[in-house]
């Protein structure tokens, strides 16, 4: 490559990296991070709080017609599928609201009672997603639990095949 | 010297490259990605992404939001067919230049689809190493190309500037968020909150997480949130000189060690980009030395079957531990592998073996 097209290449590197920097930031604060992107995760949060940490940590509920009590299935069991270092983002996209699940097709439905029968072992007719916030704080030297708060919790019927 | 020639000495004599060690680099990390990267775990993968529902489909801003589904289990199949085809391609140096591009943009295609389940995992050095090292030439020697008749043997270093610009400024957009998020300031001990987040809600909880969990020391977390962003940070201003590039490159080995043992995470892909900027060089005499040393041949067959020798000791290596690592025997509790315990093991070794025959030259020299 001529000496003269290296340069030009560089400088437009240089201009460009920051600039999508720029747009990375916008398009990730209202929507998500663009693909493809020139950037290292950031992991921005602290997740502080007064003289403790505060976890967020989500759970799957599963309930069979029979069973009182659920099955409860942490993430990671529930779609054991997926890279772990994939899951909380695919919580984060698809499990935040019970609006956004109630818009479910019957075959997304259908899907999520397959992992659920899976992990729950269980015939499931019923998917409660329950996101909770742990606080954590250190006393005498050891780390503790202080209390947890339930931040939402959101039904999903399921159904088998559509 | 001017600004513009001072430019000009950074892009094209901020990093020295001979062919013959271009040629081990591009075959060690042909391998390396063969083995160990390749987007996705596998045939199995592709099969559970190309039948997640398209509710479910949520692709990063970007090209792939023109699509309204995961692509057939084909498409992955191909994808992943033509990664390998170009990587030995690239690994045999059979039209390299076009190899390379090929396997860097099947590469960043494939994990543009394993990422539309909405999550981005911050991979894209994986492609860009054999993209930008394309132009270097790096298969001037120890290629099927060199035997072609015309063939261009000149090599070039500019490659190596520009992925130290892409590393160094990608370090950097790792640091700033954190600026902006509060790490530095001392009533948040982030790298601890991170340390919790991973331990409990992701069950990381291998090597030293369950006892720096318990280690409650608030100078101490502060102090790392305050390394971690001028580590990150500082990346960025290294790239100016060659020298400052590779001593962070030798802090970043140290970082993502102790980021492993503590917080379960390995970023593998990291290490395909600074191993670009180890004295490839250096390494392929020491094993030519080896080798005429160990066989008593001088000729100049020899260099091609040192290279040989050690390819092939390499790629038995890298076999082998991919096969130990798939058994899942250890590790079983966490997302980490064996493998990346092992490389990053591996390259905490070399960076102190770095270090302590720097030492001894300098002692040496006085």
């Amino acid at each position: 490559m001529k000496v003269k097209t290296v340069r030009t290449v560089f400088i437009a590197v240089l201009i460009y990296l920051p600039l999508q920097y720029g747009i990375v930031g916008i398009v990730g604060f209202y929507h998500s991070e663009p693909w493809p992107a020139f950037v290292f995760p950031g992991f921005k949060s602290v997740h502080v709080y007064d003289n403790g940490f505060e976890i967020q940590q989500t759970y799957f509920d599963v309930y069979d017609e029979v069973a009182e009590e659920p099955v409860r299935v942490l993430p990671q069991d529930f779609f054991p599928e997926l890279p772990l270092s994939q899951v909380p983002g695919f919580l984060r996209m698809h499990f935040q609201s019970a609006e956004e699940v109630q818009e479910l097709s019957p075959g997304a439905k259908s899907w999520l009672k397959h992992h659920a029968d899976e992990a729950a072992g269980v015939d499931a007719s019923k998917l409660v997603v329950v996101i909770e916030m742990n606080y954590y704080s250190h006393e005498d030297d050891v780390l503790r639990r202080d209390s947890t708060v339930v931040k939402e919790r959101f039904t999903i019927v399921l159904t088998g095949r559509p | 010297m001017s600004m513009n020639e001072r430019f000009h000495q950074w892009i094209f004599n901020s990093f020295s490259v001979t062919a013959e060690g271009l040629g081990l680099l591009r075959i060690i990390s042909s391998l390396f990605i063969l083995f160990f990267l390749i987007p996705g775990q596998g045939t199995g993968h592709f099969a559970y992404l190309a039948d997640i529902p398209s509710d479910f489909f949520a692709p990063p801003p970007g090209p792939l939001m023109l699509l309204d589904g995961f692509p057939s289990v084909a498409v992955f199949q191909f994808l992943h067919t033509l990664l390998l085809f170009a990587l030995f391609a690239m690994l045999l140096g059979y039209r390299t230049k076009l190899a390379s591009i090929a396997a860097g943009l099947s590469i960043l295609l494939l994990q543009g689809f394993v990422f539309s389940v909405g999550k981005v995992n911050h991979e894209i050095v994986v492609a860009l190493v054999p993209f930008l090292m394309a132009f270097s030439n790096w298969g001037a020697v120890f290629s099927l190309d060199s035997i072609r008749r015309g063939h261009d043997s000149r090599v070039e270093s500019w490659p190596v500037t520009l992925l130290a610009l892409f590393v160094g400024f990608m370090m950097f957009t790792a640091g700033f968020p954190k600026i902006l998020g509060g790490w530095l300031d001392p009533s948040t001990q982030a790298a601890q909150g991170h340390l919790l987040n991973q331990f409990f809600v992701r069950e990381r909880q291998a090597f030293l997480a369950g006892y720096m969990v318990q280690f409650d020391s608030v100078i101490f977390w502060e102090l790392l949130d305050w390394a971690t962003v001028i580590f990150e940070i500082g990346f960025l201003v290294a790239v100016i000189n060659s020298r400052w590039f590779r001593y962070f490159v030798v802090f970043a080995v140290l970082f993502h060690f102790s980021t492993m043992m503590t917080l379960n995470i390995a970023f593998l892909p990291n290490f395909l980009a600074y191993a670009v900027f180890l004295n490839w060089d250096k390494i392929y005499q020491t094993n030519l030395e080896k080798y005429r040393r160990f066989t008593g041949k001088r000729g100049d067959r020899s260099k091609k079957r040192s290279l040989i020798t050690l390819a092939v000791f390499t790629a038995l290596l890298f076999l082998i531990l991919h096969w130990l690592s798939s058994m899942n025997f250890v590790l079983v509790e966490s997302d980490l592998t064996l493998h990346e315990a092992v490389i990053l093991i591996f390259a905490l070794l070399v960076v102190i073996w770095i270090g302590a025959m720097k030492l001894i030259n300098r002692r040496n020299e006085e």
